[in-house]
């Protein structure tokens, strides 16, 4: 289920929506932080967590990936 | 003309229309730029992170001048040899060794070195090459170092876009017409010259992993390129090839050059270093000997299989860790949550999903392109993974700039103005929206889910004449079902679009590998109905679309003389 957000870490920039070439992350109108919105179309690239100016961004990988 | 067009949407104007702002298209951009002409860049990303090296890259294949296998002629050579039977010594000549200086020059001055901190290269040796070709190197920033490029020279973007269709007058192509993927915008786009730089297919197999996203190559490249150009009337090539490689268990990441190419060796459950039964050069064997190689200890029984890195000295094993996250960011994460160390334990790998790609790293699969990058459309250019003779880093960066430059030489040179014609754009944008006003409730999942799985079935690593028209025949089925997906919204009005290109692509795969009468690359493209090798296919499954439906050719390609001026 990569990306996590750490809403405390997170200054609400919207890079990481910017930058997702699967339009997994969404950061729309009235949001106070980015959400992972498709979190099955996640292509594990890292670019959000590349381009986030404060480290907010860590990637988890699910046991349907680990342990398969 | 001009008012009702605004009614239908935004509209937009240009010389250089670039359809996908990846690695390809991104040099595409640059080189029309440095012409002098106006460019704009569709993309349903932002130029900054978009396309296969999003997240990085961290190998590009070169000749140096250092020994004899590293010139011009042996290079062509190789690639003769790898590739024969769907490799276009001479276009690859003008899109490759003509550009390759220029190319790493290039890198050099926007920011992204090829040579390593000392000033060297670092150079490694794998997938059948007759000496180092591959240059390791920091590519994770390439991505946004090439889009800033493209902006300081003066690029125009449309972000968040995805292109649907192309517009024409006659025969030339005029323009092209695409959708906002978060607001629903339209856009009508006047260019006098195209560069489709889309990619390969993904999501067109079933993924071993159940996770259709958790793909080898970006799974935002579903054949958009290959079916609009289709749809115009240009000729497709190398269309049958499933593209198989071999990926970390559970994560379809690139890195295997890496680890091959640092001595890496795949060994089965007993330990015993397999590839050597598969082809002389073991290890460093072409990708579809390994591929063959893994499946192979798998089904018949002498799995699991792994990558073993541990006899690597500290040096080695020190620069694999410092530099495997620059091919895939999330790959070291993988390893590491996995509880894996390298330098101790066993890396357990499995076969890939299948895509439409080129069968070779020296050679690509989609459009019919010419030494100028020009497909038989007039207008209408390609480059990168798209491209029937592009493929892989070095020929995406130089073939790629070759692509921006012919087409702003084609759009400044010619007099004429675009004309766009309004029915065509009413027609494209009533179809473009379809899938929201719908009454049917099928999801575009549920569809491409039966499409991976059918098509692996008949049309994978095993295919017959038989299977192959079965497959047809599904397709045909599936795409009845179209009128019924609906979308919820524009992004999953997106992936609607995403599916009916994969349809598209597995249609000209099933119809190229029927053509093909042999067996070539091994399993991709394995006719068990023709299981050799048969000279008498050396050349190109040319296909293109008549009133009558989907045709092919056979063209002869000559491999006796290396193109070397």
């Amino acid at each position: 289920m990569p990306p996590v957000i750490d809403v405390n870490k997170c200054n609400g920039c919207g890079i990481c929506d910017f930058h997702c070439p699967l339009d997994v992350i969404h950061f729309g109108e009235g949001q106070r932080f980015p959400v992972v919105k498709y979190p099955d179309e996640c292509w594990h690239c890292g670019s959000c967590r590349l381009d986030c100016p404060v480290e907010a961004i860590t990637i988890r990988f699910g046991p349907e990936m680990l342990y398969l | 003309m001009a008012k009702n067009l605004e009614k239908l949407g935004v509209t937009f104007e240009t010389d250089v229309l670039i359809v996908g702002g990846g690695l390809a298209g991104n040099n595409a951009a640059i080189a029309a730029l440095e012409k002098g002409a106006r460019v704009l860049i569709a993309d349903k990303s932002s130029l900054y992170r978009c396309g296969a090296i999003a997240g990085g890259v961290d190998h590009f294949m070169a000749y140096l001048g250092t020994d004899t296998w590293d010139t011009q002629e042996a290079y062509l050579e190789w690639v003769g040899r790898i590739a024969r039977g769907v490799v276009n010594l001479s276009v690859q000549n003008a899109v490759f060794c003509k550009e390759l200086d220029a190319a790493i020059e290039r890198m050099d001055r926007i920011g992204c070195t090829l040579k390593q901190p000392d000033g060297n290269f670092f150079r490694t040796q794998s997938l059948g090459q007759p000496g180092p070709y591959f240059i390791n190197f920091n590519g994770k920033q390439l991505k946004p170092l090439l889009a800033k490029e493209a902006l300081r020279l003066g690029a125009e973007v449309l972000e968040k876009c995805s292109i649907s269709g192309l517009l024409t007058e006659g025969e030339n192509v005029t323009g092209a017409v695409g959708f906002n993927i978060r607001n629903g915008n339209f856009y009508i786009i006047k260019a006098k010259a195209i560069v489709l730089a889309t990619g390969n297919t993904n999501r067109l197999f079933e993924n071993p992993s159940g996770l259709p996203f958790n793909t080898w190559q970006c799974p935002a490249n579903t054949g958009a390129a290959q079916t609009m150009a289709y749809e115009v009337g240009a000729k497709l090539a190398n269309m049958e090839f499933v593209r198989i490689t071999v990926v970390p268990r559970g994560f379809s990441a690139a890195g295997l050059n890496a680890l091959t190419g640092m001595g890496g060796k795949f060994v089965n459950a007993s330990g015993e270093e397999f590839m050597s039964r598969y082809h002389p050069s073991g290890n460093r064997s072409p990708r579809y000997k390994l591929v063959e190689g893994v499946m192979k200890e798998l089904y018949e029984g002498r799995g699991p299989v792994y990558i073993d890195c541990r006899h690597l000295s500290q040096s080695d094993l020190d620069h694999l860790k410092r530099t495997l996250g620059y091919d895939k960011d999330t790959l070291p994460d993988f390893i590491e949550q996995k509880g894996v160390d390298l330098g101790k334990d066993l890396l357990e790998i499995m076969p890939s999903e299948g895509m439409q790609a080129g069968p070779s790293e020296v050679c690509g699969s989609g459009i019919l392109i010419d030494e100028k990058t020009a497909s038989t459309a007039p207008g209408l250019f390609a480059a990168g993974d798209c491209a029937d003779q592009m493929r892989c880093v070095h020929i995406c960066t130089t073939g790629g700039y070759l692509a921006g430059k012919m087409a702003a030489e084609f759009a400044m040179g010619s007099g004429k103005e675009p004309k766009l014609l309004l029915p065509q754009i009413r027609e494209l944008r009533k179809k473009a929206f379809a899938p929201m006003r719908t009454s049917g409730t099928i999801s575009y999942r549920k569809v491409e889910d039966t499409l991976r799985k059918m098509l692996w079935q008949n049309a994978g690593p095993a295919r017959n004449e038989r299977s192959l028209q079965v497959a047809l025949e599904k397709l045909e089925e599936l795409s009845q079902c179209f009128k019924e997906i609906r979308a919820k919204n524009y992004h999953e009005l997106m992936r609607v679009h995403e599916t009916h290109q994969i349809l598209e692509v597995a249609k000209m795969m099933c119809t190229a590998a029927l053509a093909r009468k042999e067996t070539r690359f091994g399993v991709y493209h394995h006719r068990t109905d023709y299981p050799e090798v048969d000279e008498e296919y050396e050349g190109q499954i040319v296909l293109w679309k008549t009133e009558q439906g989907m045709k092919t050719a056979f063209k002869k390609l000559d491999y006796d003389k290396i193109p070397l001026s």
